[in-house]
């Protein structure tokens, strides 16, 4: 009777665990899914920010293009700082890309480690075509041009993110749920 | 190892260039690159265009044509990728790179209250590679110098135009700083030098600090108008010797006066082929007629290097010691 009885509770404990690993899975892709949602309008927010200041770099420092993407780089943080520095890196010694390449090759080395969209990649590729070949003022207006399509990128993240992200967690711990279920 | 000024140059410009044999490529003096029509090469007075297999021709239609692409990289790459830094060179249309050389630009210009205020769709470059040349002023040095007052003459070097005016006066400013004065009896020290480099040709300088070697005790007015920048000079960095590239305003004549009751000593250099010519340009007359300068010296480019004649205040011819006309020659130095 006692061995019977133990049996039967460690199939119990073996169940449970289980269930509770079905969810926690679960719970953690829902997460995951949720935090993409809540990066993508906050990595805008700094790339907007680095563009901000590029501007003033520009107008008022007339900082050399790579020196002014490797100070910006360094003060907005990754993976922001990466695709600047690798941008900065082909312009300079040895390998002497043009601005447009530069910007182009680390946009697309560097976007996998990003939240960002291709709404988002698409704004910095038509940067790349303008930037560092024209006046200040015509390099204002081209970076005022980015910032402004950015803004609104981040209003549509940032509703993605209110309607999406809370939805996604929960998602994800009735989704373990249901499979525990289904398996009973 | 490839000279710096190579690195501005496209990949298949910088390779058709680097497979030019030696003698040519050392010889280089302008790189002219016009948007669709015959790459051109200036080496030793003489001028051929390249071919896209890397040979020298003279005929047009065989030539190597740049295309806007390659254009538009070159601008890239001789502005550092920043064309909004080089608003006021485009404004006088050169931009001076590492090494002191200078690309001359063409292009459509923007003007503002009938001044020109940018340059835009840039067609036309010209690479002029500047020489440093060691010791090419030993032999001039010595006639120039002053025992009485152990200082140099008032000199004005006369020359048409691509004939090593520049890189003459450079390598005067270093020696006269560094005091090495070619002759046994001169034994002064070196003495303060300032150069009022207008078109960044004479230094070189690259963010104020000269690219070439202008000597220990020499300063630098960069990108300053001849005129007023010898009164700031004398103003304020008191110097012994005023060295200025290619005066002939009446403006520069006004300064030079100045200069010269301000007991600094000059060397000039004006575009000219003999001392008469002088007199028939106004200003310039004005020079002749006060006597300003103590000495003038004529320049000529021969096969061997450099001849110069001279002839004093009075429009006398000097004689040199040793013939009528002394090769100047120098060590090349590779920038």
């Amino acid at each position: 009777m006692g061995l019977l009885e133990k049996r039967r509770a460690g199939k119990l404990m073996l169940k449970i665990l289980g269930a509770v690993m079905v969810i926690a899975a679960a719970a953690l892709a829902g997460w995951i899914r949720s935090r993409e949602y809540a990066r993508r309008p906050n990595q805008i927010r700094r790339t907007i920010l680095a563009l901000r200041r590029l501007e003033t770099e520009i107008m008022y420092g007339f900082t050399p293009l790579p020196d002014a993407l490797l100070r910006i780089g360094e003060q907005s943080g990754e993976p922001i700082q990466f695709i600047l520095s690798e941008a900065a890196k082909w312009m300079n010694s040895p390998h002497h890309r043009t601005a447009q390449e530069s910007l182009q090759k680390a946009v697309q080395s560097g976007w996998k480690y990003t939240a960002m969209k291709n709404a988002e990649k698409d704004v910095l590729h038509q940067l790349s075509f303008t930037l560092g070949t024209s006046d200040r003022k015509d390099q204002l207006g081209h970076i005022a041009t980015a910032v402004r399509q950015l803004e609104s990128e981040e209003e549509i993240a940032r509703e993605e993110q209110n309607r999406y992200e809370k939805m996604y967690k929960s998602l994800g711990v009735l989704c373990g749920a249901f499979i525990v279920i289904l398996f009973y | 190892m490839s000279p710096s000024w190579l690195t501005v140059f496209p990949d298949n410009i910088r390779s058709l260039l680097s497979a030019l044999p030696p003698s040519v490529f050392g010889g280089l003096e302008e790189i002219r690159i016009r948007e669709g029509r015959p790459l051109e090469i200036n080496a030793g007075g003489r001028f051929c265009y390249l071919t896209s297999e890397g040979g020298m021709t003279l005929d047009a239609a065989k030539a190597f044509m740049p295309s806007k692409q390659e254009c538009n990289r070159l601008l890239d790459l001789i502005t550092n990728h920043s064309l909004y830094t080089m608003e006021e060179e485009l404004r006088k249309g050169f931009i001076t790179i590492e090494g002191g050389h200078r690309i001359g630009l063409a292009g459509r210009t923007v003007l503002g209250g009938g001044k020109v205020e940018h340059l835009r769709d840039i067609s036309g470059y010209n690479v002029r590679l500047a020489r440093e040349i060691k010791g090419l002023a030993n032999t001039l040095l010595p006639q120039i110098l002053d025992f009485k007052h152990k200082s140099v003459l008032h000199t004005l070097i006369l020359s048409p135009p691509q004939q090593g005016k520049t890189t003459l006066i450079r390598d005067l400013a270093r020696q006269i700083s560094s005091g090495t004065w070619r002759h046994p009896e001169a034994r002064w020290p070196g003495m303060k030098v300032g150069i009022i480099d207008e078109r960044s040709e004479i230094a070189g300088s690259k963010r104020g600090v000269p690219s070439f070697d202008v000597g220990p005790r020499t300063d630098v007015m960069d990108g300053c108008p001849k005129a007023e920048g010898m009164m700031m000079m004398i103003r304020s960095m008191s110097p012994d010797v005023l060295i200025v590239d290619e005066i002939g305003r009446s403006e520069d004549v006004d300064a030079l006066a100045e200069a010269l009751h301000a007991g600094v000593r000059v060397i000039a250099t004006a575009h000219g082929s003999n001392v008469d010519d002088l007199s028939s340009r106004p200003a310039m007359s004005r020079l002749l007629e006060c006597s300003f300068f103590q000495m003038y010296a004529v320049l000529k480019r021969t096969d061997q290097g450099m001849a110069f004649r001279l002839w004093d205040d009075k429009r006398r011819r000097v004689q040199l010691p040793d013939g009528p006309a002394r090769e100047a020659k120098g060590r090349e130095v590779n920038a």
